[in-house]
């Protein structure tokens, strides 16, 4: 009788283990986030200094490659290039997968429980500011939507000047997975309104 | 109840004792531990089952859990299913009229379809009528469903008395045209395709009663699969209310009048089309109409046969070309009045009159740390299908590429048990990790040297971007020799241009997979595919001077004909073809004299021409073109050819001008302010949530119920023991 019991209790010690070491894990992916944005900040000023290659961390796949400002809410996101799931773990990713500065339809993709979580705060008419290698842009938040990923697929548009940020929704949604997406279109501020 | 044997009974043994029971008190005495344990557990389960004490609780207590459990996931689960019900809903096709008394959707009354086929594209053109029929003036916004890299280039709307004329212009200009007219209180409207599969465009003003008539055209390219040519038309306006968070400001509005389908015939569709064609085909077929088919001066006229159909179904098309033992060559031609378009098939030969070829490929892949996850896994299982698919005199070789490259072999080997195995392990090792370098790559795959007599395959498997694209380009032509390239692209956009580019470089051919889960059957295809090419090193002799793409002519393989487009000065006389076929020269005349010219849908020709051009200018741009100039001549190529690029949109002005200045159209943010552009790519949206406070929740959880369970069963398990042992061992 006591070997059973005592197979019992190492059973529950081990599940009591197990669930320790995935709340570690969990609770280790907004650490990660916030932790590689620093890195990333460091690489970016290295970037605009004029160090194409840098890189945040020397194993890297990625690199620095914009910046996202929300003055309304006192935010600044770096961005990434190279939109895949490992990537999206450190930062907002521009999805078209290119250069910042040779495409003008710009799609930057982030994990709405971490980086892009402020998407839900936005609303139309905020002013986005995009700061690339050559240039910083102003956007302005023009429609807020949710769509459907099973029903329509992403248009990339080149040639048109416009920024869009998408993450998954909704928001508060604890699982991951679900098929819906927040999309909020900006389009570029005029120089003159003419 | 069973007949039970305690500790005690081992001294006074029953007095019908059997054989078996002493045979038992025996080896009891004889293991004294073993005895206790059994009973201990026997008197457990008959204590359990007589009193239902602590143990049952134990057990109604675990089920309660289990079931809160299972009913929280179930609520989650809920939650996000009810949420994607809430959110989802297709568009409603048709017009969806807005007025002050709310907003309802118009179906077409009468549709009437035409359709133009010219070899690989098809002209088509949809006019629907409707009618506004509240009492008061109404907004409208119409959507029509359109089929998969369709683009409408053409587009009028008749609203009362009033003619909207879409026109193609220089992009600054249409703005222009749109902002004047919208300011002298016309009615106008910028063509807008947000969306690829979809048409909408807005109209303001329709009087109560008004009619309204819609006609928009598009191109669409014929699909080719299974050894025939398919032409599919969405035709579905199944109407569903579900307009969501985008028409919120609307007042509840009244239900959409749908009629049944089987007792009017307001609804009819009329559908004619013509398929231009010299040769004969074997079959014609549609999927889910009756049609009657007419053989005709240019090729075949297709026609709807019930008079009373209603546009509830989609349309499709498809037909098949009969197939000969060598391969064989169709043209058709379009004088514009100023030069001739001409378009020229070469159709492969029957899979069964191919000689197989030997082959060297030289497999590329991928491993950098964005292939990580379910692009490799399938990727590698991809790979272990192309092994398979080696015939007995093809070489092949393997390579990977991350920040370093990782050669297999030295140089390409015979396929041999050996070989396999070693390719096997390789291939079963590759793990995700660094960057993405690969010009180096494809430098050691294009220098390997080259194995007399056999045909070079390179398959590159990537879902990398390239930032040095021109440079890389201009690397794998030099560098190509005899070489053929075949690209593949894995991922939600990878640089589908350069991997396109490299395959129409190295006379292969380009595949885009766009999620991880169809990598597998679309690989297995390609490897299917370019075992069996037919025609190779193929040249042709307009007979003048021509400017035809593609620039450099791809092999023909089994079961999938190969088109060239062509702008010539004068009529052609002679086209001589040559290549090589089952290892010998081939050659072949096409008489200009047999020629389809003047056939309906002809200018199709000139467009699809003028498109290929436009992309080839593109393309300079990147290999140091002049910028300015460039832009010009695709300005005025597109303006020529009425075609929507990203220096021209398509505005639609009224021609009528209107009595009095109406101020309805001064609403913002009409979505169609933005011009479709002809260069658009797809791309699936990224899954963008980690989900970690959902597995923090559930991994806290779990812990909590396991040291509650811990808790319990350290102090009151003992006890229980003890229990059932009052008694001394009697041994």
């Amino acid at each position: 009788m006591k070997a059973g019991l005592s197979g019992r209790r190492w059973l529950l010690a081990a599940v009591c283990c197990t669930a320790v070491s995935f709340s570690i894990h969990a609770a280790w992916m907004p650490i990660k986030a916030k932790v590689a944005q620093q890195l990333l900040e460091r690489s970016w000023q290295k970037t605009l200094a004029g160090d194409t290659e840098a890189k945040p961390w020397p194993w890297a796949d990625t690199r620095a490659i914009a910046v996202l400002e929300i003055p309304r809410l006192g935010l600044r996101e770096v961005i990434l290039e190279g939109s895949s799931g490992r990537n999206l773990a450190f930062g907002p990713t521009l999805l078209n997968n290119t250069q910042m500065e040779r495409t003008t339809d710009r799609i930057l993709s982030g994990h709405r429980d971490t980086h892009f979580k402020f998407l839900q705060y936005l609303e139309t008419g905020d002013l986005l500011r995009l700061q690339t290698s050559g240039d910083t842009r102003d956007y302005r938040v023009t429609w807020l939507e949710t769509v459907d990923s099973r029903r329509q697929q992403l248009v990339i548009e080149e040639g048109l000047e416009r920024l869009t940020l998408l993450t998954c929704y909704p928001f508060d949604s604890p699982l991951a997975g679900g098929p819906l997406r927040w999309v909020i279109t900006a389009l570029p501020v005029e120089r003159d309104t003419g | 109840m069973p007949q039970i044997k305690y500790p005690d009974d081992l001294y006074e043994p029953p007095e019908t004792a059997s054989i078996r029971d002493l045979l038992e008190q025996q080896a009891w005495r004889q293991n004294p531990g073993l005895a206790r344990r059994l009973a201990a557990r026997v008197s457990r389960r008959l204590k359990s089952r007589k009193t239902g004490n602590r143990r049952v609780m134990h057990w109604k207590h675990r089920t309660l859990l289990s079931l809160a459990v299972i009913l929280a996931s179930l609520l989650i689960i809920r939650m996000e299913a009810a949420i994607a019900q809430e959110q989802t809903g297709q568009p409603i096709w048709g017009l969806l009229l807005h007025s002050d008394s709310g907003a309802y959707t118009q179906l077409a009354i009468d549709t009437d379809v035409q359709i133009d086929i010219t070899g690989l594209i098809a002209r088509v053109e949809i006019t629907q009528q409707f009618s506004n029929s509240g009492s008061q003036w109404a907004e409208g916004t119409y959507r029509f469903p359109l089929p998969q890299g369709a683009a409408v280039d053409r587009m009028r709307i008749r609203v009362g008395e009033r003619i909207l004329e879409g026109e193609i212009q220089e992009k600054e200009t249409a703005r222009r045209v749109y902002q004047q007219a919208r300011d002298n209180g016309q009615t106008a409207t910028l063509v807008e395709q947000q969306r690829r599969n979809q048409f909408e465009t807005r109209l303001a003003n329709i009087g109560p009663g008004e009619a309204i008539e819609v006609t928009i055209s598009y191109l669409q390219n014929i699909s080719y699969s299974d050894f025939s040519y398919h032409l599919r038309i969405p035709m579905t306006f199944t109407p569903r209310w579900t307009p969501g968070r985008q028409h919120v400001d609307l007042k509840p509005a009244p239900k959409p009048q749908l009629l049944p389908a089987s007792n009017s015939n307001d609804h009819a569709l009329s559908l004619r089309a013509n398929l231009a064609s010299t040769v004969e085909f074997a079959a014609i077929e549609s999927r889910y109409h009756d049609v009657d088919i007419q053989k005709s001066a240019h090729g075949y006229h297709i026609e709807l046969l019930d008079p009373y159909a209603v546009a509830d179904r989609d349309f499709e098309l498809s037909w098949t070309a009969v197939q000969n033992t060598a391969p064989s060559a169709s043209l058709s031609t379009y004088y514009d009045g100023e030069s001739v378009y001409a378009q020229l098939m070469l159709a492969p030969p029957l899979e069964e009159a191919i000689v197989l070829q030997a082959r060297e490929v030289i497999l590329i892949i991928d491993t950098s740390g964005s292939m990580e996850g379910p692009s490799l896994s399938q990727a590698k299982a991809a790979l272990l299908h192309a092994l398979k698919s080696f015939g007995p005199d093809d070489r092949f070789n393997l390579m990977e590429f991350n920040s370093e490259t990782d050669v297999l072999f030295d140089r390409s080997v015979p396929v041999n048990h050996t070989s396999l195995d070693d390719a096997r392990r390789f291939i079963r090792g590759l793990s995700a990790n660094g960057g993405t370098n690969m010009a180096p790559a494809l430098k050691i795959a294009l220098g390997l040297p080259e194995l007399e007599g056999l045909m070079r395959q390179v398959v590159f498997i990537t879902d990398g971007a390239v930032g040095n694209e021109a440079d890389v380009l201009k690397m794998v032509a030099g560098d190509l020799g005899d070489s053929r390239m075949f690209t593949v692209a894995i991922g939600h956009a990878p640089n589908s241009w350069f991997m396109r580019k490299v395959a129409e470089i190295g006379r292969g051919s380009h595949v885009h997979i766009a999620k991880p889960d169809e990598v597998k059957e679309q690989m297995s295809a390609l490897w299917g595919r370019i075992q069996v090419p037919a025609l190779t090193d193929i040249c042709v002799d307009w007979g003048g001077s021509a400017e035809y793409y593609p620039e450099i002519i791809p092999d023909l393989y089994a079961g999938e004909p190969l088109w060239l487009i062509a702008r010539l000065d004068s009529e052609p006389t002679m086209i001589g073809l040559c290549g090589r076929f089952n290892d010998r020269d081939w050659d072949l005349t096409v008489n200009g004299w047999d020629v389809a010219s003047g056939i309906p849908g002809g200018d199709n020709l000139a467009i699809l021409w003028a498109r290929k051009k436009i992309e080839a200018l593109e393309d300079g741009l990147l290999f140091g073109a002049d910028r300015e100039l460039t832009e010009l001549e695709i300005t005025s190529l597109a303006l020529d050819h009425g075609l929507l690029t990203r220096h021209t949109s398509m505005v639609a002005v009224d021609k009528t001008p209107r009595r009095s200045v109406d101020d309805t159209l001064a609403q913002s943010n009409v979505r169609g302010l933005l011009p479709a552009g002809a260069s658009a790519t797809l791309a699936n949206y990224p899954s963008t949530a980690t989900g970690w406070q959902a597995q923090l929740l559930l991994s806290l959880f779990v812990l909590l119920l396991a040291t509650l369970m811990l808790w319990f069963s350290g102090s009151r398990l003992p006890s229980a023991n003890l229990s059932s042992w009052s008694r001394p061992s009697p041994l």
